[in-house]
């Protein structure tokens, strides 16, 4: 993997329950996954630094068949995407929603190691309601 | 970024053979060696030589297999011109033919598209895009990104999963027909909402199959179609758009920069949506039907469930929809033979598919998230 395009950072901050994204140094625009480019500015420079762990449902999936046999174990299992407040849209998944369709919802980030490899974000309904 | 390319392409080149392979489990043959098998038949079946063939154009297939000059070896062909994509569904390997045959560096082009994935045990189980985070989350095959659209779109027009299982049965009907298909056992809506859950909100009839084939269509000159063919195909308008940002952009698996697609192919083809005789829309996934169907404007969005149930487009409708069967029920081949069914049934030798009074048909196809291409084919020369 290039340097440029490790994102190594973004999963040792997961470890400490943070959101840690590259900033470009230029324009200020947050990327996702990681690259040595901004892709709107072009610029070079970045810097890792958190960001507000909040944001929306845009959709999610229950996986019922196992695609690799490392998920066996695993399925079933929900994958979702969120769109976070700093204009990331990341991959995780969704916890604490019971029979409530999500897609749409309000949530804030929360850590845990569903994969034997650490804390990873996950995602509950956020404290205080709904969005869109 | 928002210009209106104009239809130089018009009326200008032709297909004028497209044959394939047998369709299924093809074991103790390398891909490129399936690649070669279907250009020797549609050679042979359409009473073409291969000294006619001064251009080739490839399409990488699972493994890495499918590069020109591996495949020009295999045929004993120094082609005047050649060129490997990266990518399959057809469209966009006739559209750099085209260009090719525009720009004068190659009169005839072969090409062709070859995979021995399912003998060689490919299970789609590679994590789609760049994301690092799909291994972590288990986010694994089409299956992932399509159904997280198919929900958005429920949740946007109360899209119904039976709604959605229109496509997947209308195609195995048109496929009950088709010798070539290799899912042609019945299967009624009732049957697909008893099919269990895959990824859900997607079932089995919503996945494309992996299987083995090989594909050709050779692409000449309009001038020197008639010398080849007497029943050329005509190209009458080809557009894309790419939507390349992938991740960036909004709303990324519902796709909406197809749309741009749609802008320019029927200007480019100085044609009329409603002109469309059939509709070929490649489908790795029911869902990407969905999507075309409503992006180039055929169904109101939110309207599909009703527009089968209409009668307006699929098996038996006023709009006939992937008569092969599609992937879904024909075989995979990356959208290969849509094309070369829809030459099929330009030129009357789609057998008991045959559709009556066929003119002009359309092909949408898409890269994953990044490149979306449409052709329109024509009986006539406009």
């Amino acid at each position: 993997m290039d340097a440029t395009t490790d994102g190594s950072v973004f999963w040792d901050q997961a470890g400490n329950a943070t959101l840690t994204f590259q900033h470009c140094d230029e324009c200020g625009f947050v990327r996702w996954p990681a690259a040595g480019v901004c892709p709107e500015c072009l610029g070079r420079g970045f810097t890792w630094k958190p960001v507000e762990p909040r944001g929306t449902v845009w959709s999610w999936v229950v996986y019922h068949r196992a695609y690799d046999k490392s998920l066996r174990e695993r399925i079933p299992y929900n994958v979702a995407l969120v769109e976070l407040t700093c204009g990331v849209r990341l991959l995780t998944r969704l916890t604490g929603f019971g029979s409530a369709d999500p897609v749409g919802a309000a949530v804030e980030a929360t850590f845990e190691d569903i994969a034997g490899t650490g804390l990873v974000p996950v995602f509950a309904p956020a404290a205080g309601g709904t969005a869109s | 970024m928002t210009s209106q390319p104009r239809g130089a392409i018009r009326g200008r080149s032709a297909i004028v053979a497209a044959g394939n392979t047998e369709q299924g489990t093809v074991p103790g043959i390398s891909a490129d060696e399936i690649a070669v098998e279907a250009l020797r038949l549609t050679l042979r079946e359409n009473g073409i030589q291969k000294s006619e063939v001064d251009g080739l154009i490839t399409c990488k297939s699972y493994g890495g297999f499918g590069i020109d000059t591996e495949i020009g070896r295999l045929a004993g062909l120094n082609p005047g011109y050649s060129a490997t994509l990266d990518y399959g569904t057809c469209n966009f390997s006739l559209h750099l033919a085209c260009a090719v045959i525009d720009a004068g560096l190659a009169s005839t082009v072969a090409i062709v598209y070859g995979t021995n994935q399912r003998s060689s045990g490919n299970r789609f189980s590679h994590p789609l895009g760049r994301q690092d985070e799909a291994s972590v989350y288990g986010f694994l095959n089409v299956a992932g990104p399509a159904g997280m659209a198919f929900r958005r779109h429920q949740h946007r027009y109360g899209t119904t999963e039976r709604d959605l299982g229109h496509i997947a049965v209308s195609q195995r009907r048109y496929a009950r027909d088709n010798p070539l298909a290799i899912f042609r056992e019945p299967l009624s809506l009732d049957d697909y909402l008893a099919q269990p859950y895959l990824v859900e909100p997607l079932r089995r009839a919503d996945l494309c199959m992996i299987s083995d084939g090989g594909a050709c269509l050779i692409v000449t000159s309009a001038d020197r179609a008639a010398d080849l063919s007497d029943k050329p195909v005509h190209v009458q308008g080809i557009a894309q758009q790419t939507g390349l940002r992938d991740r960036q952009n909004a709303d990324q698996w519902m796709r909406p920069w197809i749309e741009r697609v749609a802008e320019r192919i029927y200007p480019a083809a100085g044609i009329e949506r409603a002109d469309i005789d059939a509709l070929y829309i490649q489908d790795p996934t029911s869902v990407w039907v969905l999507q075309m169907l409503e992006l180039y404007g055929f169904v109101q969005p939110g309207g599909v469930g009703e527009a089968f149930r209409n009668g307006e487009v699929g098996f038996g409708g006023k709009l006939p929809l992937n008569t092969n069967g599609g992937q879904l029920s024909e075989a995979y081949m990356w959208g290969f033979l849509h094309l070369c069914e829809a030459v099929r049934q330009l030129r009357g030798e789609a057998g008991e598919r045959q559709l009556d009074g066929l003119r002009t048909a359309q092909y949408c196809s898409t890269f994953g998230f990044m490149k979306a291409a449409s052709t329109i084919l024509s009986t006539d020369r406009s």
